[in-house]
Formats: structure tokens, C-alpha cells, sequence
């Protein structure tokens, strides 16, 4: 690695005397750490139980909010793969007062974005727009909760639109992949299915999409987050007005089969016909963020591959140009966690490509990482960190990791010490209990015929055909 | 209606560099961008993807700071960093805690200053680029469409109709001589703005400006390049195969008023009248209504270009339907509005949303990551391009006076088929698998 030379001062620009020189040749120390103060939060449950927080964010005349429901893609992965995202797509499109198009006519007036959408654990509706018109925009969120009508043509619609897409889906090189490792990690738990089949979503019945919309769009089963430029008083009291009269039932928690214990690599090779570069992804289970053990995941995996400094990027992508962009990344979802590293590469590097990738989980496994290296890494943890402070949505996002993985109130305010307390000997404990290289699952979609054999030097092969 | 005041210094230091602050001490974090105004619009014809190779080259050392020290220098001060190339500019910029913002105007002023690469680095970042070409178009399904796609059909003179991305074979004939000559003809203080925004003091931020970049000596620059168009006298068509993706694509491109025209405002509200999500018209009618199209979307990057440029549609429909049908079904989405314009009932909403938006955009606009970013981007256009960075203030006062008539004369002005390409991406047959 080239940039083994931590400083870049240059001792004969300062024996030169030369003020302009020395000015430009070292690196300006960092000023003191100012402290991140987080928004001024209230939460407040509903008497029908609906979880409301709420932050303050003055900065632009606006407001973000999104109403979860703790129900998504996972409850209903053995019966109507899909269904929680149907049933959030076409939300949107109707209720019993509201026409689609007077919904979109309301957003366009209010300035408004809305989205809704499911994934594995939850169902949300989504909407951004001008704080002057926040009693409107949560009014509709209100309406789509609570009274959407399910419109039969919407519904045809919609339904033909998603199997166009999924048609597309299936032709990504990186959903491919993530679709082939997701069902190797988790065989018959819900977690291994991200998509429906076009015969599953070709099934729907309107019917299917009301009752997932009625027992699980319930306020005993949602958190409502509201971020931006109001005052949290007038705000409690509008949520109360909208929202108060929501009545309850509380969904069954789902009951799901352990994932498989994947023993040895193996390698899945989807088959792409002319694919004119190999999309790779490697891993294997991990921990959820509720683990005792998730920080030091964390600190591990952006010293691995979650940074762009990191081992592999520097590894594959500036000393050896196999990819434009490798990373890792750990995974927390409601019942389980996963690890994974993704490059898209070029054809003749596939295997020396995997080689590097094991070699720098076996370097994190086996060494520990310098001081410096360590400092680096909480340096940069906990300055990303606070780059979420800056927007509403990165606000949001924050708010919702805790309520929705119910963490405790204060891991915002004690993110920044946790990481700093973390030691070389936690990291190297982290990579040896959760880089599981010697049954690392191996996912390689591309043309067989020019990676085929890179891929059996791996462990054996079992192939598939993309889009089959 | 609650508007919002966005506080704005400038200055200009003596070597021509121009350096924009914007103060907003919410949160402990600043962003800081270097635009140079040199974008692939403007590489050395011949020389496809060029100026996107180039960029990579720029994070790969400088005088003071070799390979990789850019960007551990930045991630190990807790901020994230980026660069990207588009049609007029070229931006390098980082979001950090702001007790980094003096190793970062130091990192920004170094590699201004004395870019030090070597053949190794060239041949790597050769490499790395055409596995970027390679993820985001060629293999994947409607890669690069229409933004590699249409130019080639839509515009005449080289720079704007050629292949941004780069041909290989441009790429492998990059040399680091050429490399070298890019960064000294370029790459020079009075071709560049400066700008930092979030967590700062103005006179201290000026103050630390002038103390990194001063000195970097100013270059003449070359005579500014003709990106103007001949002009079009019939529609023009073009067609590309699509490898992957199974439904047939449209992308219908009209060329719009340059940003010194006068209905350069009513060209952006006529743009959102006809796109801007599911309300807007092209999406309603021949997704929603007339259901000859699975997606439709589209738009026109007004703000951050300074040429040639067109207002987008793209459209994917199924094989039922013939692509020749589903432009004629767009086509009475057009006529419709030449003929009757928008009503006051459309406008006014038109307005908000495009009002929220712009906020939107200021306050990120670029993921979770660069807070700022867009604020930071408007700025760096209206510096360089309209010389003034105050404009962040009042272009949306430009807007809110568009008026319906204004409207539909730019609609019967700009949407006719002599000022307008398409293109198509019909799939290949299968075989099977």
C-alpha cells in the first residue's frame, strides 16, 4: 500500500524557512471536537397506543415524517411472498374519500412527497412537504392509514406494474445477487425471500391486500416520527386531533424457522449470458444491533470494507483496478443480522478477486489492527455519525433505528463514547466470531462460461439460471 | 407563505479564485466543494470520457499528500468524500465535522496546486473506470439511458453529442502527458469557485481561503469552447439495442432555452407541469389513464448547465403496445398543452411543489451523507456560470412570476419536433436460457 507514510510533512520545506512552502506541505491538525447536540426530542403514546416522536429541526421551512407499522414482507413470506408491499403500494391510490388523482392533487398543492413501501419488518407511509401545510400532510397520512379503499382498477394496475418491474429485477446483476444469497443465508426463514415471484404477485387477491391492511395498519402496531420546522406542543396537539380517534387491534408477532447453519464454502453461480463483468457477494449471518457485540461489528466492518479507506477498497480497487466498488456491510434486521461483501469485477479477476476478499477477513481474523488504524476508524465512525445530524431525513433515519429496533433512548447521545471505548482486541474479536471465512457463502452471477471454473476453485458449485 | 433567506458571502481572492460561504451553525458540520468549470462537454475532442478519467486522477496525489492520503486524510477526520464529472463542471467535495475544515481546504488546495501522479496511478484509475462503465451500463439493463444514449442523436457538435463515459479505446490512449496538460490548462484557481457552507465563521473561513490558496499561481485559459448547436431543422430518431431489460424504452428529449434566455423560468414550469411524479401530466395520461406505459419519468437539469440541454421524458412500455403508438399518445399529451396552456388551478400547485423541492434539494441532495450538498451545487452554478451566487435568493422569485400565458408559449416555442430527438432501446431476442 502506497500511503504507508501517515504524515505528509516534509522536513526540508520547513528547514527552508519558506513560510509558503511549510504553510502548504503539513497537514493542519484538526481543531477540538465540537459536541453534536441531537434535536430536542418528545414522545408521547397515544391512549390508542400509537408511539408518536417528534424532533425539532428548524433549518428549512419543512417537515418529514413517516408513520411505521412494526408488520412488513416477513409475516406473510410463507403464504403471499410480496403481499406487505402490494398492500403498501397501493395505499397510496385510494380512500374512501380520496380519488388517486385528488391524492396526488393534494401533495402537489402541499408541496408534498409521499412514498409508501414494505420491507421484511415493517410497512410504512412516508411524506415530506411545507411546514405550512403540515396539518394537511399528516391529515392524508391519517386518511391513507386509516381509510384507504383498495380500488379494484388501481389495484390490476399496480399489480402489472410491479410484475413489469420485477421482470427488470431479474435482469440487475446486483439483485441477482442479492436475491440468490439472501435464500442461501436463510432457506426456510421468511428473511430468505426479497421479492416476489411474477406467478406469486400474479395470485393477489384484492381481499389479501384489505386484510393485511386491516390488521396490521393499526396504531397498537405503528410509530409515527415527525421531524422538522414546528413546535412540539401545537404539534402533539394536531397528531392528537388527527390521529386520536384511530382505533386498535394488535397483529400476531410472527413465528419463523431458524435460517440454516451453512457448514463449508459453497459457491451459487447464477448463469447471465453475456455478462461482461461478475457481480460477487460473500457472507454469512451475523448479530442484530441489539447484540452486545454490535459496535465492535461495526468498528470491524469499516475497518474491513464499510469505508471507502478500508482494507478492501484500498486492496481491489486502488492497488489492483478490479472494481469500481467493493464494500462490506453488516445487515440488522428485526430477528436476525448478516454480513456481506459485494464487488462487481471484471471477468479474469473473478477468483483472484475472492482471494483478496478472504485474505483481508483472515488478516482481520488473525492480526490486530494498529493504533492508528483504530483511531482512524472511530474517528471516522463517529464524525459520519454526526453528519445525520444535519438533515431531517438523517434525523429520521436515526430516530427510527431506535424506536423501531426499540434501543435504548440514549444511543444517540452515547454513540460517540461507545465508539471511542472500543479497543483493537474487541475488533479482532468481532471478525473472528462474525467473518466466518471458512463457511462464508460465495454468490457469483455472471456468464458461466468465463467464470465457471474461477468459481470451482472455491468450493463446490451449484448453478442457476438468472431469471429462472 | 414562509420563504427562506439563505446567507451568502463572497469574495474573490487575488490569484481569481472565488470563494462562497454560506453560515448555518445547526449542526457542528461543514461541506466544502472546488468546482472547476471544465466538464466532459469540454475534453480535448477526440478524447471520449477524458475529463471523468481525469477526476479520478485527482485522488490519487498531490504535492503534499500521495495516493490515498486524500482520502484517509478525510474519512480519518470523521467526513465523507466524492467527486463527480458532469456536462460543464467538474466538483471535488467533502462533508466533515468542522473542526476539519482547515485539513480540508489544505487537502483542496494542495492538489490544485500540484496534482503528482504516475503512470501506475493512470493505469490503475484506467482500470477502475471501466469497471465504473462497466457496473452502470454494461451490464446492466437500460444502462446509461438516455444520458449516454440521446446526445449522440440529439446534438451535432462534439461536445455535446459524444460518449461521456469514454470508449476503451479512448481510455487506454490517455497518457500521463495528456494528464498533466489536462490539470495545467484546466485546473487553475481563476477557473474554479471555492465554497463552504454548514458550521462556519465567514471571515474566518475568507481568512483561511486566502491563507491555502492564494499563492497557487493563476494560468491563462484557453479560449472558452463552442458547445453551440447548428441549428435543427427536422426531428431526429435513433435506436439502440437493449441487451438486458425486457421492455422497449423511449427517451423524447427537447432541446430548452439557455439559462440568459428569457423563458428559461417558464421552460422549468412547463417541464414540471408535464413530469414531476404521478401528477404531472405525461405520467397521468399514459400511465394512469390511457395505461400505455408501465413508468414513465423525466425532467430537464436547467440550474447546473451551460449549454445545449434538453427537457427529458422517458418512457418503458410493454411489447403489446408499439413504440410508435406510445409517442403518439405523448404527443397529444403535448398538443393538449399548446393548445389550451395550463390553468391557474395547475400553476399554482406547480409553483409550491417546485418551491418545496428546491428546499429539499438545498438541505441535502445527495444522500444521508453530504448535508448541504445541493445548497453548495446551486451556488457553485450560479458563481460560474451567472457570476453570482446571490442568485440563491431570488431564482425562486424568477419562478413563483412565471404566468400561464408564459406557459403555453414556451410549450407551442420549444415542444415542436425540429427542437426535439428520441430515442429507442428496443430488447434484443432472447435465447433461451
Amino acid at each position: 500500500m502506497s500511503g504507508t507514510n501517515a504524515t505528509a510533512v516534509d522536513p526540508k520545506s520547513g528547514a527552508a524557512g519558506n513560510s509558503a512552502a511549510q504553510r502548504s506541505s503539513a497537514v493542519p491538525p484538526l481543531g477540538p471536537e465540537r459536541p453534536v447536540a441531537w434535536p430536542k426530542r418528545s414522545v408521547k403514546t397515544l391512549a390508542n397506543g400509537l408511539q408518536v416522536v417528534l424532533a425539532e429541526v428548524h433549518t428549512f421551512p419543512k417537515i418529514t415524517a413517516q408513520l411505521f407499522f412494526r408488520s412488513g414482507n416477513a409475516l406473510v413470506a410463507h403464504t403471499t411472498p410480496g403481499l406487505a408491499e402490494m398492500t403498501a403500494t397501493v395505499v397510496r391510490t385510494g380512500t374512501a374519500s380520496r380519488p388517486s388523482r385528488q391524492i396526488e392533487e393534494d401533495l402537489r398543492r402541499m408541496g408534498g412527497d409521499l412514498g409508501t413501501n414494505a420491507g421484511a419488518d415493517s410497512s410504512a407511509i412516508s411524506i415530506a412537504g411545507l411546514s405550512e401545510f403540515s396539518e394537511g400532510l399528516l391529515e392524508l397520512v391519517a386518511d391513507l392509514a386509516r381509510n384507504a379503499s383498495f380500488p379494484a382498477e388501481e389495484f390490476e394496475r399496480e399489480r402489472r406494474q410491479k410484475i413489469e418491474g420485477l421482470r427488470i429485477e431479474r435482469t440487475t446483476p446486483g439483485f441477482l445477487a442479492n436475491e440468490r444469497f439472501r435464500q442461501v443465508l436463510f432457506g426456510q426463514h421468511p428473511y430468505a425471500v426479497i421479492s416476489p415471484t411474477e406467478e406469486q404477485v400474479a395470485s393477489y387477491q384484492r381481499e389479501q391486500l384489505e386484510n393485511f391492511y386491516r390488521e396490521n395498519y393499526s396504531p397498537a402496531n405503528a410509530l409515527l416520527i415527525v421531524v422538522g420546522d414546528f413546535a412540539s406542543e401545537a404539534m402533539f396537539a394536531q397528531i392528537e386531533k388527527i390521529f386520536g380517534e384511530w382505533k386498535s387491534s394488535t397483529p400476531e408477532p410472527p413465528k419463523s424457522p431458524a435460517p440454516p447453519r451453512n457448514i463449508g464454502r459453497k459457491v451459487h453461480l447464477v448463469h447471465l449470458p453475456g455478462s461482461v463483468q461478475t457481480q460477487l457477494v460473500v457472507g454469512n449471518l451475523g448479530i442484530t444491533r441489539r447484540d452486545p457485540d454490535w459496535m465492535r461489528l461495526v468498528i470491524a466492518n469499516s475497518i474491513y470494507g464499510g469505508a471507502f479507506h478500508s482494507r478492501l477498497v484500498m486492496n481491489i480497487r486502488e492497488q489492483k483496478g478490479y472494481t469500481y466498488s467493493p464494500r462490506s456491510g453488516i445487515q440488522s434486521m428485526r430477528q436476525q443480522g448478516f454480513f456481506n461483501v459485494h464487488a462487481a469485477v471484471r471477468n479474469d479477476v473473478a477468483a483472484a478477486s475472492l482471494t483478496e476478499i478472504f485474505y483481508e477477513m483472515d488478516r482481520m481474523r488473525s492480526l490486530p489492527v494498529s493504533d492508528e488504524e483504530l483511531e482512524s476508524a472511530r474517528s471516522y465512525l463517529t464524525g459520519v455519525f454526526s453528519l445525520g445530524v444535519a438533515t431531517q431525513d438523517g434525523v429520521l433515519g436515526q430516530l427510527s433505528t431506535i424506536y423501531l429496533d426499540r434501543l435504548p433512548e440514549d444511543h444517540l447521545e452515547t454513540y460517540r463514547a461507545r465508539i471511542h471505548a472500543l479497543t483493537a482486541a474487541d475488533i479482532i474479536l468481532a471478525a473472528r466470531k462474525y467473518f466466518d471465512s471458512a463457511n462464508a457463502q460465495i454468490v457469483v452471477v455472471g456468464d458461466k462460461a468465463q467464470i465457471g471454473e474461477q468459481a470451482a476453485l472455491f468450493g463446490e458449485v451449484t448453478e442457476y439460471n438468472a431469471g429462472a | 407563505m414562509k420563504n427562506l433567506h439563505i446567507p451568502v458571502g463572497h469574495t474573490t481572492l487575488a490569484n481569481g479564485l472565488r470563494v462562497v460561504v454560506s453560515p448555518d451553525r445547526s449542526a457542528p458540520v461543514v461541506t466544502v466543494g472546488v468546482y472547476y468549470q471544465i466538464g466532459f462537454r469540454l475534453e480535448p475532442f477526440g478524447r471520449s470520457g477524458f475529463a471523468h478519467l481525469f477526476e479520478h486522477m485527482m485522488f490519487q496525489g498531490s504535492a503534499n499528500a500521495g495516493k490515498m492520503e486524500h482520502i484517509r486524510l478525510i474519512n480519518s477526520s470523521g467526513g465523507m468524500l466524492n467527486g463527480t464529472t458532469n456536462y460543464d463542471i467538474t466538483n471535488y467535495f467533502e462533508s466533515v465535522p468542522s473542526n476539519a475544515l482547515a485539513r480540508v481546504l489544505w487537502l483542496e488546495a494542495d492538489r490544485m496546486r500540484a496534482l503528482k501522479v504516475d503512470d501506475e496511478n493512470l493505469r490503475n484509475q484506467r482500470d477502475v473506470v471501466k469497471e465504473e462503465v462497466r457496473v452502470n451500463v454494461m451490464n446492466q439493463p437500460y444502462g446509461g439511458f438516455p444520458w449516454l444514449d440521446l446526445p449522440p442523436v440529439a446534438f451535432r457538435n462534439w461536445p455535446n453529442a459524444h460518449n461521456f463515459y469514454g470508449d476503451f479505446a479512448d481510455l487506454d490512449a490517455a497518457t500521463l502527458a495528456d494528464v498533466q496538460h489536462f490539470f495545467h490548462t484546466y485546473y487553475a484557481p481563476n477557473n474554479a469557485v471555492l465554497l463552504m457552507v454548514g458550521d462556519l465563521d465567514p471571515a474566518e473561513s475568507f481568512a483561511l481561503a486566502k491563507r491555502y490558496f492564494e499563492d497557487i499561481p493563476t494560468h491563462p485559459l484557453p479560449p472558452v469552447a463552442d458547445v453551440s448547436e447548428p441549428p435543427q431543422t427536422e426531428e431526429r430518431r435513433g435506436a439502440v439495442p437493449e441487451k438486458f431489460g425486457p421492455l422497449p424504452a423511449i427517451a423524447i428529449g427537447y432541446t430548452f432555452p439557455p439559462r440568459d434566455n428569457p423563458d428559461w423560468y417558464a421552460a422549468a414550469i412547463l417541464d414540471r407541469a408535464l413530469h414531476g411524479g404521478r401528477v404531472g401530466r405525461v405520467y397521468r395520461r399514459l400511465v394512469l389513464e390511457k395505461e400505455i406505459a408501465v413508468e414513465t419519468d423525466g425532467g430537464a437539469d436547467i440550474i447546473e448547465t451551460n449549454g445545449p440541454t434538453q427537457m427529458v421524458t422517458r418512457i418503458f412500455h410493454t411489447p403489446d403496445d408499439n413504440s410508435d403508438d406510445v409517442i403518439a399518445a405523448f404527443d397529444e399529451v403535448i398538443r393538449e398543452i399548446q393548445e389550451q396552456g395550463v390553468t391557474e388551478e395547475e400553476l399554482a400547485p406547480v409553483k409550491v411543489k417546485l418551491r418545496a423541492d428546491f428546499y429539499s434539494n438545498l438541505e441535502g441532495g445527495m444522500g444521508a451523507h453530504m448535508p448541504r450538498f445541493g445548497l453548495m451545487h446551486y451556488l457553485a452554478c450560479f458563481t460560474l456560470f451567472d457570476g453570482d451566487p446571490n442568485r440563491i435568493n431570488t431564482v425562486l422569485d424568477g419562478f413563483q412570476a412565471v404566468t400561464a400565458a408564459q406557459v403555453q408559449a414556451v410549450a407551442k416555442k420549444y415542444l415542436v419536433p425540429k427542437n426535439r430527438a428520441i430515442l429507442v432501446r428496443q430488447p434484443v431476442a432472447k435465447a433461451a436460457a
